[in-house]
């Protein structure tokens, strides 16, 4: 029961993380947004407003933050006490106790802080120390026995960053979006251009030593679970550089043309955005990985990645039912099983192999969902030309898919297998697949009525949030503590799927947003080139 | 119902944390499917972490699956776990580990071997 359940909510455990990271952000960066933005343009502005938002945005993250710090630190004792037998007199000088205390209270601070109108920045500023210090305690930095002090300064600072670029841009977009005057709006962007051109120097840098720690070969970057994430989070910063770019260029722009310039930037910045907490998601999901360089053995060869996605035949006829291996009992535990080794994973996590039939069914499913995939861009792609306007019902493929996952993508389960509907919930790949086939059913319906001028305005946004929401959330898919090959060998599909997702997801989205014609031109290109892509990742999917 | 669905509830959201983890085992003695001799065995158990070891535990399948939870003695690093075991007769046996990382994440596994 215990391992079940666990294996229902291991991928949740990356998701809280990640959510912990995004508040822990968004407290640290609004501290800083006040302290180096807002205060000095005090004297300057009458917007009054601004101040006023950009507190309620700290105050509500902290208040999240502790929440979440707090559920963290008594969960995770109560699972220490129910599987040792510690009491809770034992558990609280476990690092990860004091850690997640120091954190909730120093965010709790910051709420009661930050209603204050005035001389609490020292105190907001000790605050922030604390919480950054709480979440290094818990880093791959802390457990470290080799490097350990310069690991530690690493992640700080890494994260200290993060926090003032990324955690900063809502409160940019706050700020701008209160901005009455435009010299204040101006002065706002020009002060948090600095401060975010710095914070990527020392976000790249403290990143880059950590990787000559954590990942230290090139074989490591590509041949483990914990470097192709890295990889990935290094090709979403490069997305994210040349907004940042073409922000700051913007920004070099505004005494010249600032009313023209704002809207611009703003909606640039809402793209930064999203795709910075994307970031920390893929940051999370990282820290669930031991780092590439403690994996010696187990490693995928190029040789062997080469091999897998060199193109062949998609696999377009199914193969039967009887050819899959029977459905395991929901009560299975991984002691006992036969793999021989030095064994080590999360609790609930499966060890189970999938057989030729297994393989030869999740193919043609990936296949046929890759028809489907590449069908719906081609459809977009034409509907830009004037002569196949039919080709705007593109989303309405996606129905298509949908019901196909339903059906088709886990076997064991209702309809197809001999586990019920509702017992199917408790298997976590099964439980990701049916919040996929949600994603994707609100995903056609609300783009069919905004592509066929059913739904105007904010309906329209639906999709690139979903597209984008989608990407990130792969991000999280099928993480093997043991990085079985088979199972990187799999995630290296994966992890170029997420990057289209979140890429169209937001090219949409600055199609809808921008105001200029030319650039929203090209974005209407990019998104369903992705599609297109995906389509073509999806066929050339295998896992043999 | 009401009260099981609840008691589920809590178990379900007092299991979330767990599965996030990364404390790997590097070496062990006896290694895997290794065969030593009795009926004292030195278990030792080194990790690609600094380990909490007042809040992990070994504990030792006997043959016929009853299990005999192990003292652990002080660490001789911070990425090790030392024991032993006291009458291990002929059999085959499995090592049991659950550790605390100092990073706060748990992970566990086993160790199987032999005793001649």
């Amino acid at each position: 029961m215990l391992t079940q359940l666990l294996d229902v909510f291991g991928f949740l455990s990356v998701l809280l993380r990640g959510g912990a990271l995004a508040l822990q952000s968004l407290v640290l960066g609004g501290v800083l947004f006040r302290c180096w933005v807002l205060r000095p343009a005090q004297g300057l502005w009458r917007d009054k407003g601004i101040a006023q938002s950009c507190r309620r945005l700290t105050f509500w993250s902290a208040m999240g933050l502790a929440i979440m710090e707090l559920f963290y630190v008594f969960t995770s004792a109560a699972i220490l006490m129910g599987t040792t037998g510690l009491t809770m007199q034992d558990v609280v000088g476990a690092h990860f106790f004091i850690a997640g205390v120091a954190a909730a209270g120093a965010a709790a601070i910051v709420v009661a802080a930050i209603t204050r109108p005035k001389h609490v920045s020292a105190v907001l500023l000790a605050a922030s120390v604390v919480i950054l210090s709480a979440f290094v305690m818990t880093s791959h930095a802390a457990g470290r026995m080799e490097h350990r002090p310069m690991l530690i300064g690493l992640t700080a600072m890494h994260q200290a960053a993060t926090a003032a670029w990324i955690g900063g841009m809502p409160y940019l977009l706050l700020a701008l979006a209160r901005s009455r005057e435009v010299r204040t709006a101006q002065f706002i962007c020009r002060r948090f251009s600095r401060l975010a051109t710095l914070s990527l120097m020392v976000l790249v840098g403290a990143g880059w030593g950590m990787s000559l720690v954590y990942v230290g070969s090139a074989d490591a970057a590509y041949g483990t679970t914990y470097g192709v994430m890295l990889v990935s989070k290094i090709v979403l910063l490069s997305v994210l550089l040349v907004l940042g770019s073409l922000n700051f260029l913007i920004v070099c722009r505004l005494p010249v043309d600032a009313a023209g310039s704002l809207p611009c930037l703003r909606r640039f910045a809402e793209a930064e955005l999203g795709i910075g907490f994307t970031l920390i998601l893929a940051a999370a999901s990282l820290t669930s990985q031991p780092p590439a360089t403690d994996l010696i053995s187990g490693r995928v060869h190029a040789a062997e990645i080469a091999a897998r996605i060199s193109p062949r035949w998609p696999r377009l006829v199914t193969p039967d039912r009887s050819a899959l291996s029977p459905a395991s009992a929901l009560d299975w535990s991984p002691y006992g099983t036969r793999q021989s080794g030095l064994q080590s994973f999360v609790p609930g996590a499966s060890l189970h192999a999938n057989g030729p039939g297994d393989i030869a069914w999740s193919e043609y499913n990936h296949h046929w969902a890759g028809l489907i995939v590449l069908s719906a861009g081609l459809l977009a792609v034409m509907a830009r030309s004037s002569h196949a306007a039919w080709g705007r019902h593109w989303p309405l493929a996606f129905l298509g898919l949908a019901v196909f996952l339903f059906l088709r993508a886990d076997p064991e389960n209702w309809p197809l297998g001999p586990r019920s509907f509702w017992q199917s919930f408790a298997v976590a790949d099964v439980l990701q697949h049916r919040l996929f086939v949600v994603l994707i059913v609100a995903f056609s319906i609300f783009e069919w009525t905004v592509q066929t001028g059913r739904t105007f305005g904010r309906a329209a946004l639906v999709f690139p949030a979903v597209c984008a929401a989608g990407g990130a959330l792969l991000l999280t898919h099928s993480h093997s503590l043991g990085n079985v090959k088979e199972e990187l060998l799999v995630e290296v599909s994966h992890i170029p799927l997420a990057i289209l997702g979140v890429t169209a997801g937001w090219a949409r989205w600055l199609e809808l947003r921008l105001p200029s014609d030319r650039p929203r031109y090209i974005l209407a290109g990019v998104w369903p080139v992705c599609f297109v892509l995906i389509g073509v990742v999806l066929l050339n999917y295998r896992e043999s | 119902m009401g009260r099981r669905f609840s008691q589920n509830l809590v178990l379900v959201f007092a299991l979330v944390t767990v599965a996030s983890g990364h404390a790997i085992l590097i070496e062990t003695t006896p290694a895997a499917n290794a065969t030593v001799t009795g009926p004292v065995v030195t278990l030792r158990l080194r990790f690609n972490s600094r380990i909490d070891a007042a809040r992990s535990q070994l504990i030792v399948v006997l043959p016929g699956s009853r299990s005999r939870k192990l003292l652990l003695q002080p660490q001789p690093s911070p990425d090790t776990l030392i024991s032993r075991a006291g009458g291990l007769t002929r059999g085959t046996y499995k090592l049991r580990w659950q550790v605390l990382a100092d990073d706060g994440h748990i992970t566990r596994g086993e160790v199987p071997f032999k005793v001649n």
